[in-house]
């Protein structure tokens, strides 16, 4: 893309002429990476694609482990950096290790580590055969997914390293998910969470979605579920509506 | 629509309360579940409240652009700043003989050499940043010199005032300009630091200047002494004559002054 260089502020001198001139260079000091601890194993584990122990009765779909905020796994533990979930979704197989082998790709096991946040596929999910009618049963195991609520952390990145240095990798990671994902730090998600206050808090509008639910005014309720309650008109279906307060 | 659970529960507390503890039924008969892959459609009424439940931001009377900017905050101090201030304030201390010279880019071995011939005539050769060395003249006696501190510049300090090697091998290297310079607290411009080099040194001066006052002095006793002098110069010529003249009839009387003096 064109590259175009800032416009150097040049200050008048003696006379009204402009004169540039070179500051002295302010050296920052190297960031400091004492509080750091590594696990035994610095990559990302093996995930299976079946439990050790497959489930012989079928499961029904529960979709609710896709609905509504996370209550699990929303904090960072070991690492520094990691990628967060803004909406729900199965993660399967293929995802997990789509995510090891980059992570594994891109990391230098020697300086940094990574630590998975989200258990290995335990929900069996079937599927009918194709070119059926309706009817003779539910459909065999087809695979096994992970259930991930928006606001769940999927893995963490630690180690000697700095933002800058993940964030592309993890960006690629975070785009070939199921959900929409982005690759936080902690002092990122920090200011995420404190700006998600900060508007709640200073909303002009008397009319907030959990009070008009809370009181059913008007008789919405008629038109919204019993979640809502809790949902509070951020969550609709899987998705976060990043966009309301 | 009446929902189902309304003959489970005794009648008069249910039938004040409106039917809306679950969807209605007819939104439940053909629309899908819940949780979806697509976006599923929101009711009207869903919409309009969440139309009305925006998030609306804080306007203040006044556009916080229209109010007065924070002050901008005195940036920290570096600490290779303050180490490079107070090597300038030591070469500042400890020299008579200051000069400001513009510096144009020259090849490292110029500079090296530039460097090696001032240092044998004493002057260390000191390259400077405006914004070190602005405050420092600010407090120290250079004062007036700040206008000349613009742009890429160096410092020729010295403990001794050699203006006139200085000037000699200044003159040898063309990108090497001299502002101005501050000898024994006073501020020469380049003409002024010429012709102070053109001064002769300071013990050739001193005795000059002894000399010419010890002039007069000198010519005192001579002064007194001319009289007497004369006097003895007059004196003495005038014996002279006589004895001239005396020897001249002496000549001729001493011998009858003798034959005499012989009866």
């Amino acid at each position: 893309w064109p590259r175009c260089d800032p416009p150097l502020l040049c200050p008048a001198g003696p006379g009204g002429v402009a004169v540039p001139r070179a500051g002295l260079k302010k050296l920052a000091l190297p960031p400091d990476y004492s509080g750091i601890v590594f696990p035994e194993k610095p990559k990302l584990k093996f995930m299976d694609k079946v439990p050790a122990v497959p489930k012989v009765r079928r499961e029904p779909r529960r979709l609710r482990d896709i609905r509504g905020p996370s209550h699990v796994a929303t904090d960072f533990t070991q690492g520094q950096y990691g990628i967060l979930a803004l909406g729900g979704g199965y993660l399967h197989w293929g995802h997990f290790e789509m995510i090891r082998l980059t992570i594994g790709r891109s990391i230098d096991p020697k300086s940094m580590f990574a630590v998975w946040r989200v258990p290995a596929p335990y929900k069996s999910v079937t599927r009918k055969s194709l070119g059926h009618r309706m009817g003779g049963g539910k459909g065999p195991i087809d695979r096994y997914v992970t259930a991930v609520k928006s606001g769940r952390l999927v893995v963490e990145v630690g180690g000697r390293c700095e933002f800058g240095e993940v964030r592309p990798f993890l960006d690629r990671v975070a785009q070939k998910l199921p959900f929409p994902a982005v690759p936080v730090s902690r002092e990122s998600l920090r200011e995420m969470r404190r700006e998600e206050e900060e508007r709640r808090q200073n909303n002009q509008n008397p009319w907030t979605f959990e009070r008009v639910v809370a009181s059913n005014m008007l008789g919405v309720r008629k038109y919204l579920s019993p979640y809502d309650l809790q949902l509070k008109g951020r969550y609709w279906g899987k998705f976060f509506l990043k966009h309301r307060v | 629509a009446r929902s189902p659970g309304e003959g489970a529960v005794p009648g008069p507390a249910l039938s004040a309360v409106p039917a809306a503890w679950l969807p209605a039924l007819q939104l439940l008969r053909r629309g899908s579940k819940a949780v979806t892959r697509h976006w599923k459609a929101m009711h009207l009424q869903r919409q309009k409240l969440l139309a009305v439940t925006e998030y609306l931001p804080p306007r203040p009377a006044v556009p916080p652009r229209c109010l007065p900017r924070d002050a901008p905050q005195a940036h920290q101090e570096d600490g290779h700043a303050r180490v490079l201030r107070r090597q300038a304030e030591e070469a500042l201390r400890g020299s008579r003989m200051l000069a400001v010279c513009q510096y144009n880019s020259m090849p490292d071995e110029d500079v090296a050499t530039l460097r090696h011939y001032l240092r044998k005539h004493n002057i260390h050769v000191k390259f400077v940043l405006n914004e070190v060395v602005r405050p420092v003249l600010a407090q120290s006696k250079y004062r007036n010199l700040l206008p000349l501190f613009v742009c890429r510049n160096i410092l020729l300090v010295s403990p001794e005032t050699r203006a006139r090697e200085m000037l000699r091998v200044l003159k040898g290297v063309p990108q090497v300009t001299l502002l101005g310079t501050c000898i024994d607290d006073t501020i020469l411009s380049r003409q002024g630091v010429e012709n102070f080099a053109r001064l002769p040194p300071l013990e050739v001066s001193q005795g000059e200047t002894v000399g010419a006052l010890s002039l007069l002095p000198s010519q005192t006793s001579s002064l007194l002494q001319r009289g007497p002098a004369q006097l003895t110069a007059l004196l003495d010529e005038h014996i002279r004559r006589l004895r001239d003249t005396g020897s001249s009839q002496e000549a001729m009387e001493p011998p009858q002054g003798q034959s005499s003096g012989n009866h």
